[in-house]
């Protein structure tokens, strides 16, 4: 490994409050493949959430 | 949408040399968060870029952004000419990237890759810890929750006993 230590940086550490662990948890427990299945079920409900965006922006 | 199945399937079976890095690595790691496209570190060897270039011919290569009816032609010559390139496909967002900040170029990643399968497809994916390093490098703001969660990602597993 050409990996140096990590040293905490307290930018990060405060933005690490905010992480939901549980997500990183359950994530965890799945093999690789299923974690890009997530992203992909993820990826459809973004982009179904953006046309019902659109569609309500250009109802009257 | 990307299609991850066809896009890394269409890359190895062309025998490209390639690293997973950005979103789609983290997502590998444990991410729970959304990435949009495909960021690849490629070797710039002509041979390698002679097959990315043929590997992606048949899917629409285009510069993401970019107005449309530009001469962009896609071949081993534009890849030897520039050197990261942001494109949309049909099969979706890609990025290709012939060198990183904090990370360097192909050669210089691969000692800290670990080797990922899906979708039936085996590929090299950028470690946690080096992910890390590199995404602190970049030093985006908008990186600043990913990296955060990907630290919290190397906690939970070591706390696990995982090395």
């Amino acid at each position: 490994m050409n990996t140096l230590p990590l040293q905490p940086d307290p930018v990060i550490e405060a933005y690490k409050k905010g992480v939901d662990r549980t997500l990183i948890r359950e994530n965890l427990r799945r093999s690789v493949e299923e974690r890009f299945l997530n992203l992909i079920a993820l990826q459809r409900l973004a982009e179904e959430l953006r046309r019902a965006g659109r569609d309500t922006q250009r109802q009257p | 949408m990307i299609d991850f199945a066809a896009l890394l399937r269409c890359l190895s079976e062309a025998g490209v040399e390639y690293v997973l890095v950005g979103g789609a690595a983290a997502t590998a790691h444990g991410s729970a968060r959304l990435t949009q496209d495909l960021d690849v570190v490629y070797r710039r060897s002509e041979e390698n870029m002679r097959r990315l270039a043929s590997a992606l011919a048949s899917h629409a290569p285009y510069l993401r952004g970019a107005p449309a009816g530009l001469p962009f032609v896609w071949d081993a010559r534009t890849l030897q000419r520039g050197l990261n390139f942001t494109l949309t496909t049909d099969l979706g967002a890609i990025d290709l990237l012939g060198e990183i900040v904090g990370g360097g170029r192909y050669e210089d990643l691969l000692p800290d890759c670990i080797t990922i399968k899906v979708f039936g497809v085996a590929c090299s994916c950028l470690g946690l810890e080096r992910l890390i390093h590199v995404k602190r490098a970049a030093g985006r703001p908008k990186d600043l929750e990913a990296v955060a969660e990907l630290e919290a990602i190397l906690e939970e597993r070591r706390a696990s006993g995982e090395p």
